[in-house]
């Protein structure tokens, strides 16, 4: 886990934390931390999100951000808006690498408002400087839960059946300035099928819970950084679909990818699709997708095809998609005990300390449990196994 | 599941069990076979209740001879409705497993205005007004007219339940208020009556505390209860005053007006019956010159509870003849209430014993002791020969008879206070005789020596040795819990200091200070704005909460406060606190985050749960001492020195933290519950203060947290909200706080087990 050197850092940063790492130790070994609850949740997420489930591979997300007086609080570093618009920049390149074929939008809150920063889209360009330009505005107000549901749920209800309808919320106010009775919002949420989940930054709230676990979402409160990431990007994961969400074929074109030389006699430049409403760079360019369907010229994929509505991916979009739907099998716990005299990890040769380990079920191998976590969080295939095939 | 406590077979109605039901249960049980009393402390939110039913009825069902009644007392009816809910649970569980069919009968009963299923009194909307309306339907004299005047209106509930139902015992069964009504609906009975029948025979009764301690219930409804009964006091850290209250009269100007009232009509009552039916009176007289003897042959023979009203001399000894006769005994009592007026015409406090007030009452209107003695049971007789119905309007005569029988009866443990006007209101005349008692144990007595075992328990009981001295009873067992946590849900911080290092605390001389004020002030600002949902802040007393928050308006606190939450206020009167809380539950609800600002002591601090997002963190403004200027209290004082040897400071502190711990303990209703606990008095750091909190508390307040300024507090509070808002679930609890009986049974665990209970 990255966590140890994190919190060596922090413990030299300031004087309010200090207590924080010896409060931990206190307890003894009489009463389990809550860093061991935690650690055990995070094997289970690892272990509940196998096995065949049908999964909202196409995801239409919008991620309220909390842009409230709170969001000035110093617990996290700097603040708490410049953590998180940080945080998700990472998460919006994190999730469209996963993702291919989603979409993300952003809403902010605060003064009892709710604005759209960016609209739902499927390129991250859009996000990510609409994420820099946030980082200068003013915090301040109290957010409305309520409005910004409200304004996500306006956009949301429109879009196809077959695909997953998700919110995330980034809260980190207590309260919420709400014009009308959320309980009544829930309820619609929950009968348009859409997802809320919430992440806290200072505690628990309770309109939270109950909004998280009626409309099925999770909820999750951060520690800290290293945490608040960690929940953050456990959002990158295509949640379980619906039951009850409709099956649909849908069509998809697949643009090969012109590369024309300059010194190409035939090739005429041109403009791209991308450029229509981008004012900033007007560029002709020689290369581009074109769409199978309508011949217009795209820069990027994935996109939708601004003249036939076509959604453009190419290949390998769809197969890094593809370990969500046939992901690594759980490795089985097994105590140290019952393993022969060679206790080396399979993974990263260390010596295997930890009271358990990790055997994959199919190649038999052992592993530590960093890798363990690694192996399902990253790397999606077992190394020995593919090292067993390769020696084949 | 099923236990084997000590070789006795408990069935559990649950899959898991916490260990400290486990240890309740094995303390319960020894408390039982050695038929002794027990003093037993646990928190609250860890299944009392259950462990308490299922122990008691297992033994009543294995040894069927030695406890046949089991006579759980609780406060209010929300709380028994909870505890039968439970009961039926454990009855069902246990008809399951055995396969028998169940042959208990358990009833919950409660005052006629909570049973009654007559269209028309049922409508009253006051117990006192059904109990009088229930009267003139149901008394025997007015059902023996009717045999002459048929028009007289009548019950027929009672009626029907009078031919029929005193023959019929009620089914086996488990009966809460509801179903006891629905059963009187159905046979056309009355429910009230019923019942009042039916815990003679029930093995188990769930009632009210008065329906024992408080005499003139307590003759009426509990004198028959039989002596092999286990007797269970719930919540029972404030016993002693219900004690004290139950014995308790006061005296106003009002009540002996309506006293003067209720003699005239008892004047006029007895001429109309001598013009009519002198022979009625002649023969009241003639049980009179035979005394008593009825009430002492049952009392001699063990049949009755005892009672405190009715001294054991006075069964002996025949009605003294200056009251025997109905105008003597009415000209008795003018001369009395005479007296009792010109007593409350001094300008000046008095405070006497009851020697003292007899003598006086000799000298001035020459009432001997004797005849006073005799007055309660002489009134009764009175109002039963004069046949009137309606008991309510001689309340106030009743109340003044009571008197002059405990004055007469008790020289020791009562005190006589006059006082002229009140204390805040020194200009107005209000003149009130408290007639005080000063010692629990007379009321509890006779409930200690007729019962096999009491059991009186908490979640809030410590210091635990103070309360067989102030009870007066010797306990077998005295044991103390605590709660074994998975992870520690509560955070108890003592805030002894602001940030700018001035002491915080609400003793007598610091209290109009500035800074002092400015800093709780600012505690409650940050602490509004890292705790979510609800805020319980408890004061010692309204006028310290009326002044604190006054200040906080003109330093505009109040208005930033409202910035993160909304603020609701208890006041005296019910009905605004009911309806302020209300709100605050909405507020809580909906994410609007509330604070509640109430008084320890008041309703909230008693009866009110926070569970969850209600209460998320309890701020307690000051050490919650009784006022401390009171002449009643300062007499209990002084008695409580002279005769159990508690010193004055020791039993203020020891009232003073159960209140705090009362208080604090709302916000923790569970293991799953979480909540801080802010205890803003650096007097709390002490060890004599904080060495009386209950353990489950104690144990959680590290040294660390003992004096923390204001930032600190925000610091620890934020780490804790933020740790207990992890996902928590069953699987972590189990092993840890929640066995199954796998893991109960194991070498190890009853190990660990003996050894909490060593500690403890």
């Amino acid at each position: 886990m990255d966590e140890e050197p994190e919190r060596a850092k922090r413990w030299e940063g300031g004087y309010e934390r200090t207590w924080e790492v010896l409060k931990e130790d206190e307890f003894g070994s009489l009463k389990a931390t809550v860093e061991e609850i935690l650690f055990q949740s995070k094997r289970k997420r690892a272990l509940e999100s196998h096995g065949q489930v049908r999964l909202g591979m196409m995801r239409h997300l919008y991620v309220v951000i909390d842009s409230s007086r709170t969001m000035e609080d110093m617990d996290l570093r700097p603040n708490r808006l410049k953590a998180t618009l940080k945080l998700m920049e990472a998460f919006v390149e994190e999730y469209f690498d996963q993702n291919p074929i989603s979409q993300v939008g952003l809403i902010t809150t605060k003064n009892k408002r709710a604005e759209k920063l960016t609209e739902l889209a499927g390129n991250p360009k859009k996000h990510l400087a609409a994420l820099k330009k946030a980082r200068d505005a003013a915090c301040v107000g109290e957010p409305s839960l309520y409005n910004s549901l409200n304004l996500a749920m306006q956009t949301l209800k429109h879009m196809p059946g077959h695909t997953s309808r998700e919110i995330v919320v980034i809260f980190s106010s207590l309260t919420t300035c709400d014009p009308a009775n959320i309980y009544e919002l829930i309820k619609t949420l929950k009968s348009l099928k859409i997802r809320v989940s919430v992440i806290g930054l200072s505690a628990e709230v309770r309109v939270c819970t109950v909004l998280t676990r009626e409309t099925g979402g999770t909820y999750h409160v951060c520690l800290d950084e290293s945490h608040f990431k960690e929940l953050l990007m456990f959002h990158v994961k295509p949640p379980p679909a619906n039951a009850q969400s409709e099956c649909s074929l849908i069509r998809m074109g697949f643009p090969q990818h012109t590369i024309a030389s300059v010194c190409d006699q035939d090739s005429k430049p041109s403009f791209s699709m991308s450029h229509l409403d981008s004012t900033s760079e007007v560029g002709l360019s020689l290369g581009g997708y074109f769409c199978p369907q309508c011949h217009a010229k795209h820069t990027e994929l994935p996109v939708e095809c601004k003249i036939c509505g076509l959604t453009l991916v190419s290949a390998p979009h769809l197969a890094r998609s593809f370990h969500h739907l046939f992901p690594l099998e759980a490795f089985r716990e097994t105590p140290l005990e019952e393993l022969p005299a060679d206790r080396f990890c399979h993974a990263c040769q260390g010596k295997l300390k930890d009271k358990m380990v990790f055997t994959c079920p199919f190649c038999s191998g052992v592993f530590c449990t960093e890798c363990d976590l690694f192996i399902h969080d990253s790397l999606h295939c077992c190394p020995s196994c593919i090292n067993s095939q390769h020696s084949n | 599941m099923k236990l084997n406590i000590e070789g006795l077979l408990v069935y559990f109605p649950y899959d898991y069990i916490y260990p400290e039901q486990y240890s309740y249960m094995l303390e319960l049980k020894r408390t039982l076979d050695a038929k002794g009393h027990g003093v037993l402390e646990m928190p609250s939110g860890t299944g009392k209740t259950i462990s308490l039913l299922s122990l008691i009825l297992a033994y009543q069902k294995t040894y069927p001879l030695e406890i046949t009644k089991l006579i759980y007392c609780s406060r209010t009816v929300p709380e028994i409705e909870k505890v039968v809910e439970e009961l039926r649970k454990l009855i069902e569980f246990h008809s399951k497993e055995t396969g028998e069919v169940n042959n208990f009968l358990a009833l919950a009963l409660s005052s006629r205005k909570n049973l009654c299923i007559h269209p028309e009194v049922s409508a009253l909307r006051f117990g006192k007004e059904v109990d009088g309306k229930c009267h003139t339907l149901t008394a025997s004299y007015i059902r023996a007219q009717r045999h002459s005047d048929p028009s007289l209106p009548s019950c027929r509930f009672y009626e029907e339940f009078d031919a029929i139902g005193r023959q019929l015992p009620l089914p086996p069964g488990v009966y809460n208020l509801d179903d006891l009504k629905e059963f009187g609906q159905k046979k056309g009975w009355c429910p009230y009556f019923l019942a009042r029948q039916a815990i003679l025979h029930a093995n188990i009764v769930v009632y009210s505390y008065h329906y024992l301690l408080d005499p003139k219930i307590a003759d009426l409804v509990s004198k028959e209860l039989t002596k092999k009964a286990v007797v269970v006091f719930d919540e029972a850290h404030n016993i002693d005053n219900v004690c004290i209250d139950s014995m308790s009269v006061n005296i106003t100007r009002r009540t002996l007006d309506r006293c003067t009232s209720n003699v005239e009509t008892l004047q006029t009552t007895i001429q109309k019956i001598k013009e009519t039916d002198a022979n009625k009176l002649k023969e009241e007289y003639r049980r009179l010159v035979e005394g008593l003897k009825e009430a002492n042959v049952a009392r001699v023979t063990d049949v009755y509870l005892g009672n405190p009203v009715l001294p054991a001399e006075v069964l002996q000894e025949a009605v003294p003849g200056s009251i025997r006769t109905a105008e003597h005994f009415v000209g008795f009592l003018k001369r009395f209430l005479e007296y009792l007026k010109s007593r409350l015409r001094v300008h000046h406090v008095v405070q006497e014993s009851a020697p003292q007030f007899l003598k006086d009452i000799f000298q001035k209107v020459c009432i001997d002791r004797k005849p006073l003695r005799f007055c309660a049971e002489r009134l009764r007789s009175l109002l039963r020969t004069l046949e009137i119905s309606d008991l309510t309007d001689f309340s106030a005569i009743t109340l003044i008879s009571n008197f002059a029988t405990l004055v007469s009866t008790y020289s020791q443990g009562f005190t006589i206070i006059i006082e002229p006007f009140e204390d805040r209101t020194p200009s107005i005349a209000n003149p009130v005789l408290h007639f005080s008692c000063m010692d629990p144990s007379i009321a509890i007595k006779p409930v200690f020596e007729r019962f096999q075992s009491v059991i009186i328990t908490s979640g809030t009981l410590s210091p635990l040795d103070i309360y067989p001295k102030i009870l007066d009873f010797r306990p077998v067992t005295v044991a103390s819990f605590t709660m074994t946590l998975a992870r520690t849900c509560l955070c108890p911080l003592i805030v002894g200091r602001g940030n700018d290092q001035v002491a915080l605390s609400s003793k007598f001389e610091t209290r109009e200070d500035f800074a002092v004020i400015r800093n709780y002030g600012n505690l409650l600002l940050d602490m509004s704005g890292v705790v979510p949902d609800g805020i319980v802040a408890f004061f010692t007393s309204y006028m310290y909460m009326e002044n604190i928050v006054a200040s906080w308006y003109e330093q505009g606190i109040l208005e930033n406060i409202q910035r993160n939450k909304l603020i609701f206020i208890e006041t005296p009167d019910a009905a605004e606190t009911s309806m302020a809380l209300e709100k605050y539950q909405e507020a809580c609800e909906n994410g609007r985050g509330a604070i509640l600002l109430s008084v320890a002591r008041g309703k909230v601090s008693e009866g009110i749960d926070f569970v969850h997002h209600f209460g998320r963190a309890v701020i307690m403004f000051g050490v919650p001492y009784v006022y401390t200027q009171s002449r009643i209290l300062k007499a209990r004082l002084e008695y409580l020195r002279d005769q159990f040897q508690i010193r004055e400071n020791d039993f203020l502190t020891f009232d003073a933290m159960r209140h705090a711990a009362q208080c604090v303990g709302r916000v923790i209703r569970g293991k799953t519950d979480y909540g801080l606990m802010i205890f803003a008095d650096k007097r709390y750091a002490r060890a004599d203060k904080r060495g009386k909190l209950p353990r489950w508390i104690q144990e959680h307040i590290s040294d660390g947290s003992l004096n923390l300024t204001v930032d600190e507090t925000v610091q620890l509070s934020k780490h804790f909200l933020r740790q207990m808002a992890q996902p928590f679930r069953q699987e972590d609890q189990l092993g840890l706080s929640l066995l199954t009986i796998e893991q109960l049974e194991s070498e190890e665990m009853l190990k660990k087990i003996s050894q909490m209970a060593h500690q403890a």
